[in-house]
């Protein structure tokens, strides 16, 4: 199981694959935009995505919508660490499956990775 | 309203919309759960998602919060619209709930559960409770709403700083409630 962290922040990246490690998830990459992101998930071919809906340059609404048309399978929850219902609700209808508020932890991310791992 | 000196006036919660994603904490009806973290992280997320998801048999959850961070804050990062929130504050105002009003404080959450009938409880602010009062009496009001919990089928989430307690005062506080892991972010 690959999971690909998309977050402008180096230390909250650092902190993700940190607790992704610790509830078994060792197959981690990582990238910090959306271009990155994009050439990341085409390279590396992850099955869940973790993407910040803000992030600089082009929104996590959007790189959802590219990940999504790239392979319309992509399994991307989003993340935020305040709750933007109209943000929730746009990432949702472009494909995202779950949100994650920031920063999570150990039984959020557990029951998120349990729910869409299949 | 004011410092809600009188009698408080139960609010019943018409409940948040649906987000659309999943239930993530699975916490148990007629439960009490002490979460030992600093800052409030897990005890804000499980309680918005609680609220914010339905429940296995579709049900929703109402939820009321108490804390010592201000409401329009907690509505702000949580997007939280029908939940209502009570500052726990010394100043005069709407929804607000003196720190030494223990009374009111026990009364208000009461009217609460017994208003709903799924209902989730946060209250934050244990510490600020126990500096403005004692540990007993505080710990008094938790074991008086723990009894409504447990013959209901409301939850209530109390998240605690360990720092600020010894370890007696934990066991006493963990007595009737269960306890979620947490952790302590370094200052």
């Amino acid at each position: 199981m690959k999971i690909l962290v998309v977050d402008d922040s180096e230390a909250f990246r650092k902190v993700m694959i940190e607790l992704l490690v610790k509830v078994g998830f060792h197959e981690v990459v990582e990238a910090r935009d959306y271009n990155e992101a994009v050439e990341v998930f085409t390279r590396e071919k992850p099955n869940i995505c973790f993407v910040d809906m803000i992030l600089p340059g082009k929104s996590g609404v959007e790189l959802t919508k590219a990940l999504r048309d790239i392979d319309p399978k992509a399994t991307i929850v989003a993340m935020s660490s305040i709750i933007n219902k109209k943000m929730i609700k746009e990432s949702i209808e472009h494909g995202a499956k779950d949100f994650l508020l920031k920063p999570t932890n150990e039984i959020a991310l557990s029951s998120v990775l349990t729910m869409w791992s299949d | 309203m004011g410092l809600l000196s009188r009698k408080a006036k139960v609010k019943r919660s018409a409940g948040e919309a649906g987000l659309g994603i999943t239930r993530k904490y699975d916490l148990l009806p007629g439960r009490s759960y002490v979460v030992e973290e600093a800052p409030p992280d897990i005890s804000f997320d499980a309680f918005v998602n609680i609220v914010s998801t339905a429940g296995r048999d579709g049900t929703k959850t109402m939820g009321i919060a108490v804390s010592r961070q201000h409401p329009d804050m907690i509505r702000q990062k949580y997007g939280l619209e029908q939940t209502p929130v009570y500052w726990l504050a010394t100043r005069a105002g709407e929804d607000v709930i003196a720190p030494t009003n223990l009374g009111i404080l026990t009364n208000t959450i009461i009217q609460f559960i017994e208003a709903h009938e799924n209902s989730i409880i946060l209250l934050d602010g244990f510490e600020y409770l126990v500096t403005n009062n004692d540990f007993t009496k505080v710990l008094r009001v938790i074991d008086q709403v723990n009894d409504h919990i447990s013959q209901s089928r409301a939850v209530m989430i109390v998240p605690v700083d360990p720092r600020a307690f010894d370890s007696k005062e934990i066991a006493l506080l963990e007595r009737n409630m269960e306890r979620i892991g947490g952790k302590v972010r370094p200052g």
